[in-house]
């Protein structure tokens, strides 16, 4: 049984191993494992020349991966954290995402850029951030949040084998909150697609990353109390995989969605934009949000305010059922 | 591994000696949970857990002396990482669903194709599309439109509205519905019949104006005004415009009503305020085809009038054999509020009304 | 107190700025100094010819290379063919002897991507407009050479301006901390865009950036072909043998506005602008060539001729050559089209098949 940290140790030793184009690097990465120890053992394993330790610059880890890339390399550059990758935003927005398509193919960044994201681990400012969208609004981008340990191994497998840019982001909360057995067998699941984690037929709950800690608990909470959720655990933010969240909203008429991340332009936003699209008629009630606010995330006295909690899910279910 | 160093017991003191061990190699210890009881020169003082973890070593058997810095227990996986806790508790259940069965892909048009599939009533579902990656081209929605036998339509707008207000009204109201004839042979050519129902209808909503109401939550409301619903059919459903404050309107100011009703309807131009807060709906249905009917009463209404086909009938007229032209008059009411003889009376006072 | 360490920063020039050669200038096949007159007529030409095609409504903004012919020129010379090239925007006359076709650099300022194909030279990088950000990627491709076991190494170029970015600085010291196979060469033109070096920087040379990387930094007189070529050539070999990076800053003038979109006129000061015009590289290379007999003026008239005949053919193909079509902004998105994108193809292609009916 493996925590999710340990899975993407389990992912990154697997492509190491198979593919000897696959480089792993980062600040503290090498000797020390990095901070959260994703990399741990990794360069005793593997060797200096494919895991190892860059000085102390973001734009910097950012752009050699690119350089890499080019040479028909795979690098998985991590950032030590989410808020940290911001100095690199230039080389991810303005060459990772657009080296394909401005070359016409000719030269292309199958590369992966790593971080934990999110609150929730008492740990200083800065370091609980949940900006996802940003990387999702950028054309030539794809974005991954796992939730699970088993989703983390296969959903980072495919994103290294990915022939374009992943940004593959690890709630740092749920980093060992659970284990689970992975089988180590290099299986990788498809990126562009949900994962249903509960069938029901009353309400939609659809979620990613972290917060579908909270939206399990809620979806049982609300089960003993007669109220039927499937939850669905988007995980590819993009591509995002539309025609699940529809068949379910074709099937429940409703529909919360829950993110940790700010409310305003958050993935929410989005996802409801589609609902309305292409489910308009099926709805039954309009589709609500949990979100994070539209403020800097506080220090860890009070994040716990900030981060969706079972209750306001809850609240937002009771209110969305409400309405006939 | 983390190693927990003796952190420094009070005052500077320089080492402890160890008393009592409450864990032992291998247990599980939750932060703050007390490790070890240890003997300083003033007092026993127990040291508790500095965090989650398990205990792989402890560095010394009871009665040894540990130095305050010096290794006091050892423990795996540090839970802590350079910055905040991570906490351990399994509790969930994450195992998804192997969806094998993925869901078909939604199917792909521009915004020209998909108004052309609803103009010809085709599902772009039952397509397959032969454009590039797939899309549904313009040719492919034309020869589907051409081929199905039937087409499927999933109700959505009005037409979804007006299914969902039957819907209502059947599981709430109790209709009754009552059927009789208006002679109009002596109204003179030309004649505009609906500006006559309406002056018809809001003269015996002031007799019995019981069926001027609105009735919910077993309380009735009955109005002053009559906000008169037109129940006008177009391509895209049935729509019920309201003449506000009809009762108080002049024949030329209802026949503007009327039409810029209609032509709003045509134009989709109305407001959603004009649809808005009917107390009694007329349907002229009759222009097709049809004499009596039992319309269907739109809740909180409780009254709805409806007018077939006028109609040349063989009468006894004053004794005598006659051809007069006539107009049949559909009254249907909400029984649950309203009783037979309101509704006879007010049906009686339509009709004189129109036949004076 | 004692002193940890000092520096020196090196200045080479061998052909000054009246054609007069050094002695101690090191050997230049007559063949190659022709090559050099050559591609920087070409290039100085070409230059006009751009600008030309802009003002005229063909083009869009384009970045001129007047007066600044021979950095570019030496970097092709001295560059081997499977050493990969990270340029910024000015660097045409390196780009063409490296087989980006004429036309191609014409249709990346006419605003088409297909202009990066490089239909030749597979491995390149193309244009870089965020300044300084090239750096970076040239330090990790020269990471990835030296990871594979190559002998081969990366160059690339930065204007003066650029060496303010923290970009450039981070790549110097990673350059530096991983003895990466890699050579940076400044541009020094002395002007980025409106603001002249003096107020850039409070360095007395920029080669000396490199110090504080931890490596040598040279300067050059960026406008003398025999320096460049020496200079670069020790350079280019020094990484390739392992032993390490090199700064070279290439001094030089910048004889235009720093796009055709600019005015250089409203900062440049005249008299500045005069002097620098007599001490082009083209016009020291001609002085020297004719005066040491390897061409007559019948030969540079021929060369001259020659060269805007070819400018001639790649600015037909330019405005004869094939616009993009809509599909090639989703078709060369990711490797395969996803899924999100198909129905938005289809719009656009919709739309532009119509309007182009």
């Amino acid at each position: 049984m493996i925590n999710l940290i340990e899975a993407v140790n389990q992912a990154l030793a697997y492509e190491l191993q198979h593919d000897e184009t696959v480089i792993v690097f980062g600040e503290d990465v090498g000797l020390n494992g990095g901070v959260f120890r994703a990399t741990d053992t990794l360069q005793a394993r593997f060797g200096e020349k494919r895991v190892f330790d860059t000085p102390l610059a973001e734009s910097m880890i950012a752009g050699l991966a690119i350089g890499m890339a080019s040479q028909g390399l795979r690098p998985v550059a991590e950032f030590q954290f989410m808020g940290f990758m911001y100095p690199g935003l230039n080389q991810i927005i303005s060459h990772a995402a657009r080296f394909r398509n401005r070359t016409r193919g000719r030269i292309t960044c199958p590369l992966v850029y790593r971080a934990p994201m999110g609150g929730g681990i008492r740990a200083p400012e800065h370091h609980c951030e949940s900006t996802e969208a940003l990387f999702a609004h950028i054309p030539g981008l794809q974005v991954v949040i796992p939730s699970s340990p088993a989703r983390a191994y296969g959903l980072l497998l495919a994103a290294i084998r990915n022939p374009d840019p992943v940004i593959f982001l690890e709630p740092s909360r749920i980093y060992r909150l659970y284990r689970e057995e992975v089988a180590d067998d290099g299986q990788a699941l498809e990126l562009g697609k949900c994962f249903q984690l509960k069938s029901g037929h009353d309400i939609s709950l659809i979620s990613f990353g972290a917060s579908i800690t909270e939206t399990l608990q809620a979806a049982n909470q609300l089960h003993e109390e007669g109220i039927s959720c499937e939850v669905i655990d988007v995980a590819s933010i993009k591509p995002l995989d539309f025609a699940t969240i529809a068949h379910s909203i074709t099937k429940t008429g409703r529909c919360v969605i829950i993110h940790e991340a700010a409310k305003t332009c958050g993935m929410a936003a989005e996802i409801m934009a589609q609902i309305m699209e292409n489910c308009f008629a099926m709805l039954k009630a309009p589709v609500q949000r949990v979100t994070g606010y539209d403020t800097v995330m506080p220090y860890f006295q009070l994040e716990k305010f900030y981060i969706p909690s079972v209750t306001r899910i809850k609240s937002a279910v009771y209110y969305t059922m409400e309405i006939k | 591994m983390t190693i927990f160093y003796l952190p420094d017991l009070g005052e500077g003191l320089p080492e402890a000696e160890i008393n009592e061990w409450f864990i032992k190699e291998g247990d599980t210890v939750k932060k703050d949970q007390p490790l070890v009881a240890m003997e300083t020169a003033k007092a026993v003082v127990d040291v508790p857990a500095p965090q989650d973890g398990t205990i792989t070593k402890l560095y010394g058997q009871v009665g040894a002396i540990i130095k305050t810095g010096k290794p006091l227990v050892e423990f795996n996986h540090a839970s802590s990482s350079i910055v905040g806790q991570l906490e351990e508790h399994p509790d969930i259940a994450l195992q998804h669903i192997n969806l094998t069965n993925r869901q078909p892909e939604l199917p792909k048009a521009t915004f020209t194709v998909k108004k052309l599939a609803l103009e010809y009533n085709v599902n772009l579902n039952d397509i397959v599309g032969s454009g590039q990656f797939g899309v549904i081209t313009a040719n492919d929605v034309l020869s589907h439109a051409k081929k199905t036998d039937c087409s499927r339509e999933t109700l959505i707008g009005v037409r979804r509205q007006m299914m969902k207000t039957m819907q209502l009204s059947h599981q709430e109201i109790v209709p009754v519905s009552i059927f009789d004839e208006a002679d109009i042979n002596h109204w003179q050519k030309p004649y505009d019949i609906t500006v006559r129902l309406i002056q018809a209808i809001c003269y015996a909503c002031k007799q019995e104006p019981g069926l001027n109401a609105w009735f919910k939550h077993e309380e009735k409301q009955i109005f002053n005004h009559v906000n008169l619903g037109l129940a006008v059919d177009s391509n895209e459903g049935l729509f019920v415009p309201v003449i506000k404050n009809a009762n108080h309107l002049d024949a030329l100011r209802l026949r503007q009503a009327i039409n810029s009703s209609k032509q709003g309807v045509l134009e989709r131009s109305l407001p959603p305020e004009n649809f808005k807060d009917a107390t009694i709906i007329l349907s002229n249905f009759g222009r097709f085809a049809g004499k009596f009917a039992n319309p269907i009463i739109v809740p909180p209404m409780v009254a709805i009038i409806a007018v077939g086909r006028v109609f040349d009938a063989v009468v006894a007229y004053q004794g005598e054999i006659a051809v007069h032209t006539k107009v049949p008059i559909s009254l249907t009411f909400d029984h649950r509020p309203l009783t037979g003889g309101e509704a006879t009376r007010f049906l009686k006072a339509l009709i004189e009304h129109l036949e004076q | 107190m004692i002193i940890k360490t000092q520096f020196q920063i090196p200045f080479y020039q061998y052909l000054n700025q009246d054609g007069e050669l050094s002695s101690s200038a090191p050997e230049l096949k007559d063949t190659d100094i022709i090559k050099y007159f050559r591609i920087m007529t070409l290039t100085n030409i070409f230059d006009k010819k751009a600008i030309a095609l802009q003002r005229t409504g063909k083009m869009g903004t384009y970045a001129p290379i007047n007066g600044q012919e021979a950095v570019g020129a030496a970097i092709g010379m001295t560059l081997d063919k499977d050493d990969v090239f990270v340029p910024y925007y000015r660097d045409y006359a390196a780009l063409y002897q490296r087989k980006v076709r004429l036309a191609d650099i014409l249709t990346f300022w006419g605003g088409d991507e297909t202009s990066m194909t490089y239909s030749f030279q597979a491995h390149d990088f193309p244009f870089c407009v965020p300044i300084a950000s090239q750096c970076l990627h040239a330090a990790g491709i020269a990471q990835a050479l030296k990871y594979k076991k190559t002998s081969n190494i990366a160059l690339c170029t930065i204007g003066d301006g650029g060496t303010s970015e923290g970009d450039f600085y981070e790549a110097l010291n990673v350059a530096g901390a991983w003895n990466l196979p890699i050579v940076f060469v400044i541009l020094n033109n002395k002007w980025a865009i409106s603001v002249p070096l003096e107020q850039q920087t409070h360095c007395e040379t920029l080669a000396q950036k490199a110090i504080a990387a931890g490596f040598q930094g040279v300067q050059v007189d960026g406008n003398d072909v025999f320096a460049l070529h020496h200079v670069l050539q020790e350079a280019i070999s020094k990484a390739r043998d392992n032993l390490g990076p090199t700064l070279i800053e290439a001094i030089t003038y910048r004889l235009s506005d720093h796009t055709t979109a600019d005015d250089a006129s409203r900062y440049q000061p005249k008299n500045q602008t005069e002097e620098a015009k007599k001490f082009t590289p083209l016009e020291r290379l001609k002085t020297y060539l004719l005066q040491e007999n390897i061409l007559t003026n019948n030969d540079i008239n021929q060369i001259t001729n020659d060269c805007t005949q070819e400018i001639e053919e790649q600015v037909n193909l330019y405005l004869g050559r094939k616009l993009p079509t809509i599909e090639q902004a989703f078709d060369f998105h990711f490797a395969t089209l996803p899924d999100y994108l198909i129905e938005q193809r289809a719009e656009a292609l919709e739309e532009f098949y119509r309007a182009n009916d």
